[in-house]
């Protein structure tokens, strides 16, 4: 048959997505801030008390299991989940609006407002601190990347970098934010309209005001990306490399940021999913946002296992005492067979890599709705199970062995007790709630993007046969 | 009888469109009249027959052959001439992982290539009427008819449409 | 639906410089293939007697062993080494600019893909030649590698990253060569139109008959498109077993660390990537291709080159973090060596000057990015840097190999060795001219299709660059 572009383009595969009048845009995205109210309030609510239970739970293990860091583990593990997957989601607008990518647009606001997840990192953070040893444990220095450094440097300075990244993030959020928050206070009514008048600070679209806006985004965008390579860094060595004696791992850091971002791309995809179904917006969110996106995903994956496989072969084929115990302690979880952290890693290997990487390397799969929120789901359960296996294996290293040589022992795997749970639970909890309270203040799609990506890309007809025309202005 | 072809050259891709278009109104047969152009052109700009191929299904069967022998030569020859070295198992597999993997992707490349030639027709050994001008930016439209039936009729589109040169085979 | 009326033939009419007829797109790029360029053959036998005088050196090598060289106990592993993991990461070149950038859609990417390719080829021919010299009777090498006795039933030790090396180099190497290949079928195609002769009846041969209908060019961009993303991985792995022939040793000090595969896969980009820069300085001053290669695409390079620099920098701070994190004495006096101590420290600077501080500062000017000739001396810059990165890498270690070593003595590379370095370039320079009188160096095709798919639109009084994409 000879392709006729009226017939075969009815399928949504193989239709460009819609160009939208500006108007219907502000109309229809102003709408999703009042989309579902009742739903969303009972939501909250019930995120609301799981994450005061969450809360309490915290306050209540900080108060009786202070003296004893080997049961923090689980707490170390949620941190840095919530640093990982909610950290990392802002990056993934970053890099390629950096690289003016036009299918970027659409997905820009839900991955910034990921940032407020932050909250929930800064809350859970504080108890850590606590337990964490000190620089000098029983008048010793143990091994830290602080080597002569005051005696609290990592306690001081990886608070100061967690806050720099949830600032750095908020004023990316916030500074993308004003051109809407405008709109907000033009076609709205009631407190929205006061919020909108507020925050949009006498935005009125002049040339000099889009300049600096973009000039920030670009800023505070860069810093963003820096900051949380470095806050990843003081992370995974302080919380974990820093208390498991001989675990000297160059490449951890490193691990840890690429599972960042690969946990952010699985969490904007999935809350893409979802926003595009609850607020009805396939007008919007468009199967090339989703493609784009499970192909990034999908490259993530390859990266994680190349990652793991760099270290992992390193401490394999080195068999020195240091070597062995890293692969018995975080990989076998036992010094014969496999222990429960064995599992666990298994089972993060199923989920972050095999199952997904099967999954995402056919493109009708990728190139679908319903496929990429499939690996994305798998993923970020995967991550946090290899958080588990990293962190509660680490923490369950008792303090007097922090100045071995190499851990001698592997220690008993911890299983979660109940306040675990409660505070994993509820930590999340506290993640999403500012999430779903802050789609009621501005649209989870940004309006001025969204405008933008319909003047700079629109369907074409070329000769018998039509593609997109995506302009690319400097 | 034999097979005969016509090539029409056009200076323009439009023209060039248009007798595409003409041919399949004049009801020659699909894929019996091809375009021929010195660059890739978005698919269908001529209205042309999309051409469908299976292209993917040679890495795979490439890779999984690149696997199987690797397992075998890996495994194979370890067993063969088992020494141990460095304090590892005879199978140490995590080595071996590293030839199996390498094996999988040459094998994958080079099914990936066997299939680009295949399914690109080439070697093509009669490549039939053709001019050079077409890498110079001129666009031809062929024909290959059956006999010499149509033959006016096919001239006859492509001069109508703007071919400035027509050549047979 | 609302469209964008676009009327392709009317399409050039709003682009000044870049609107280029096919016939004028021929005759320039196809220069070095139609008619010799003046400077060709002097340049190749000044490059071949090079070659020669290197050849001999390296049997001059042959004959009398080893013992020409500086190596000695307890360095082993010297200068040979040394440039054999250079050219292994100019190597990452090609597959970085040309299947990175294919499969991101970067639309600058188009002059370079061929020339990268090409350096990708030709780098690790050369890269592959160093451990067989270094071996001293390369014609032993031939034991690791293929079972040489099958009545014992001896086979190759699959558990050695000697044996992985040439397995991961192979296969790219036997890759990129195809990959090369099935781009240059089109071209070659144009260049049996435009010849006649022996040359004709050569290019005939090659080009298999190519007539640039549908289906081809269709394989052409999905083939193009799938095997960029076979080719990926495999670079990724080549420069990390490449890395593990260091990494998994524990006994030498400041090789056994985790990063090293991501390092040197970055540092390969790094030197790779500026490679390519050199290179298009060249290709443009000796072709006179100012219409293809603009000052843009070495724009667009530094930038990048920025990035990946930035990037290498971040790598190089963890190894040295981590590798001082143990505190173990012999580390740690090991490192005290490389930074402090002379000729350690000396070189430790110039290194670290010539592949990061000097040249990305610059390049953060776009005056400079611009500018072909600073990018041209800047690019070498990073190279120089490069190779003494993995020199820093190599030497020191084995130089204080363990605490009870009687003897910690320096390396000296020999006269021979220098020689056999500089044979190196000349061979891979020689190798790119003479490809370049047969094939060209641009893709003729992959810039015509540039024009095919870009455009200008007009967004209220501006006039903002466009590119084409097809629905999938």
């Amino acid at each position: 048959m000879i392709k006729n572009p009226t017939v075969e383009m009815t399928d949504e595969k193989h239709l460009p997505q819609a160009n939208v009048p500006f108007d219907q845009i502000a109309k229809d995205l102003v709408r999703t801030t009042t989309h579902g109210g009742k739903t969303i309030r009972r939501v909250s609510i019930i995120l609301g008390v799981l994450s005061i239970v969450g809360i309490v739970a915290l306050i209540v293990k900080l108060i009786t299991q202070r003296d004893d860091s080997t049961q923090w583990g689980y707490v170390a593990a949620l941190v840095s989940f919530l640093l990982t997957v909610g950290g990392g989601a802002p990056m993934v607008a970053i890099a390629p609006v950096l690289a003016k990518a036009n299918w970027v647009r659409p997905i820009t606001r839900i991955s910034a407002i990921f940032s407020l997840t932050g909250i929930a990192t800064l809350i859970m953070t504080i108890p850590l601190l606590v337990v964490l040893p000190p620089l000098v444990v029983d008048g010793t220095r143990r091994r830290s990347i602080w080597f002569e450094g005051p005696n609290f440097s990592p306690h001081v300075w990886d608070y100061i970098g967690i806050l720099g990244l949830i600032i750095t993030g908020l004023a990316l959020f916030y500074t993308a934010a004003i051109p809407d928050f405008a709109v907000m206070r033009d076609h709205t009514t009631g407190w929205r309209k006061r919020v909108g008048r507020i925050l949009s600070r006498g935005w009125i679209g002049s040339n000099s005001q889009w300049r600096t806006l973009r000039m920030r985004i670009g800023m505070f965008g860069t810093f963003y990306f820096l900051i949380l390579i470095f806050v990843h860094f003081l992370f995974s060595s302080d919380f974990a490399m820093g208390i498991v004696p001989g675990w000297r791992d160059a490449i951890f850091p490193m691990y840890h940021s690429i599972t960042s971002l690969q946990g952010g791309l699985a969490a904007v995809i999935a809350s893409l999913w979802f926003i595009r179904r609850y607020f009805k917006l396939e007008k919007y969110i468009h199967i090339d946002q989703f493609w784009s996106l499970s192909r990034l995903l999908f490259a993530t994956t390859l990266l994680w296992i190349y990652f793991f496989y760099s270290a992992f072969i390193v401490f394999w084929y080195g068999r020195g005492g240091a070597d062995k115990a890293w692969i018995d302690l975080l990989v076998r979880g036992s010094k014969e067979g496999i222990g429960p952290m064995g599992w666990v890693f298994i089972f993060a290997g199923i989920f972050i890599f095999i199952a997904p990487w099967w999954w995402l390397i056919w493109n009708s799969v990728r190139r679908s709705i319903n496929g990429p929120i499939i690996a994305a789901s798998l993923i970020l359960i995967g991550i946090m199970l290899d958080r588990v296996r990293i962190f509660v294996t680490a923490w369950s290293v008792p303090t007097e062995h922090i100045h071995d040589k190499y851990l001698m022992i592997i220690p008993q795997t911890s299983l979660p007790s109940g306040l675990d749970i409660m505070i994993i639970i509820g930590g999340i909890c506290i993640g999403l709630l500012p999430i779903l309270v802050i789609s009621r203040v501005i649209p989870v799609v940004s309006i001025w993007e969204m405008q933008q990506f319909n003047l700079l890309s629109k369907p074409v007809k070329y000769m018998k046969t039509h593609g997109v025309l995506v302009a690319k202005p400097d | 009888m034999p097979k005969q072809s016509l090539l029409g050259l056009f200076e323009k891709a439009d023209p060039a469109a248009d007798a595409m278009d003409s041919f399949n109104e004049a009801g020659f047969k699909l894929g019996s009249f091809d375009v021929l152009t010195g660059t890739p052109y978005p698919e269908g700009a001529f209205g042309e027959h999309v051409p469908q191929h299976r292209l993917f299904r040679f890495p795979a069967f490439g890779a999984i052959i690149g696997f199987t022998l690797a397992i075998f030569l890996t495994a194979g020859t370890q067993i063969a001439y088992p020494l141990v070295t460095g304090g590892k198992p005879i199978l140490s597999i995590f080595a071996m992982l590293i030839i199996m993997y390498e094996m999988t992707m040459l094998s994958g490349v080079l099914a990936t290539v066997v299939g680009i030639i295949f399914e690109s027709r080439l070697p093509n050994l009669d490549p039939g009427v053709y001019d050079k001008r077409i890498t110079e930016g001129m666009i031809g439209v062929v024909i290959t008819l059956d006999d010499d039936s149509r033959k006016k009729d096919a001239e006859d589109i492509l001069k109508k449409s703007g071919a400035f040169e027509v050549k047979y085979s | 639906m609302e469209y964008w009326s676009l009327n392709p033939t009317s399409l050039k009419v709003m682009q000044q410089k870049r609107n280029l007829s096919q016939i004028h797109t021929n005759k320039t790029l196809l220069n070095g293939q139609l008619n010799t360029p003046k400077w060709w053959a002097p340049t190749v036998l000044i490059l071949g007697i090079a070659v020669v005088i290197g050849l001999s050196a390296i049997g001059v090598m042959v004959n009398k062993g080893l013992g020409v060289t500086g190596l000695s106990r307890p360095v082993y592993w010297g200068l040979f080494i040394t440039t054999f993991v250079f050219w292994v990461g100019i190597s990452h070149a090609g597959i970085m600019i040309s299947a990175i950038l294919r499969l991101t859609q970067a639309e600058w990417r188009r002059p370079v893909t061929r020339a990268a390719e090409l350096l990708t080829v030709f780098s690790l021919l050369t890269a592959l030649a160093f451990p067989l010299i270094h071996a001293g009777r390369p014609w032993r090498i031939i034991y690791y590698i293929i079972p040489y006795d099958f009545a014992r039933g001896i086979y190759p030790n699959i558990r050695s990253p000697l044996i992985w090396d040439p397995v991961a180099i192979g296969t790219y190497l036997t890759g990129s060569t195809l990959f090369l290949y099935i781009a240059l079928i089109p071209d070659l195609g144009n260049l049996r139109d435009r010849t006649t002769g022996w040359q004709n009846a050569f290019y005939t041969i090659l080009a298999l008959g190519w007539r640039g209908n549908p289906r081809q060019w269709k394989m052409q961009t999905v083939g193009g498109i799938l095997l960029s993303a076979l080719m990926l991985p495999i670079f990724v792995s080549v420069h990390s077993i490449v890395s593990w022939d260091f990494a998994i040793i524990p006994s030498v000090e400041g090789w056994h660390s985790t990063i090293f595969a991501p390092y040197f896969v970055i540092g390969a980009v790094h030197s790779g990537v500026s490679a390519v820069v050199t290179m298009m300085a060249l290709m443009r001053w000796l072709w006179k291709w100012d219409d293809f290669i603009r000052p843009e695409h070495f724009d667009a390079l530094a930038r990048l080159l920025i990035v990946v620099a930035t990037a290498w920098l971040g790598f190089t701070f963890l190894e040295l973090l981590f590798a001082v994190y143990g505190l173990d004495a012999p580390e740690l006096a090991l490192r005290e060596m490389q930074l402090f101590q002379w000729p350690w420290n000396f070189l430790f600077i110039i290194f670290m000057l010539t592949a990061y501080i000097i040249p990305v500062t610059m390049w953060l000017f776009k005056k400079v990015r611009t500018n072909i000739a600073l990018m041209f001396w800047t690019s070498i810059l990073v190279n120089i840097g490069m190779w003494l990165e993995r020199f820093m890498i190599i030497v020191p270690g084995l130089a204080r190999k363990q605490p009870f070593v009687f003897t910690w003595e320096a390396y000296r590379p020999s006269g021979l060795e220098w020689l056999i370095l500089v044979w190196s370039f000349a061979w891979v320079t020689f190798l790119m001219l003479l490809f370049s009188r047969f094939f060209p160096l641009v893709p003729l095709f992959e810039q015509k299709e540039s024009q095919v798919f870009t455009d200008d639109v007009k967004i209220g009084r501006a006039s903002v660059p466009a590119i084409i994409r097809e629905i999938d």
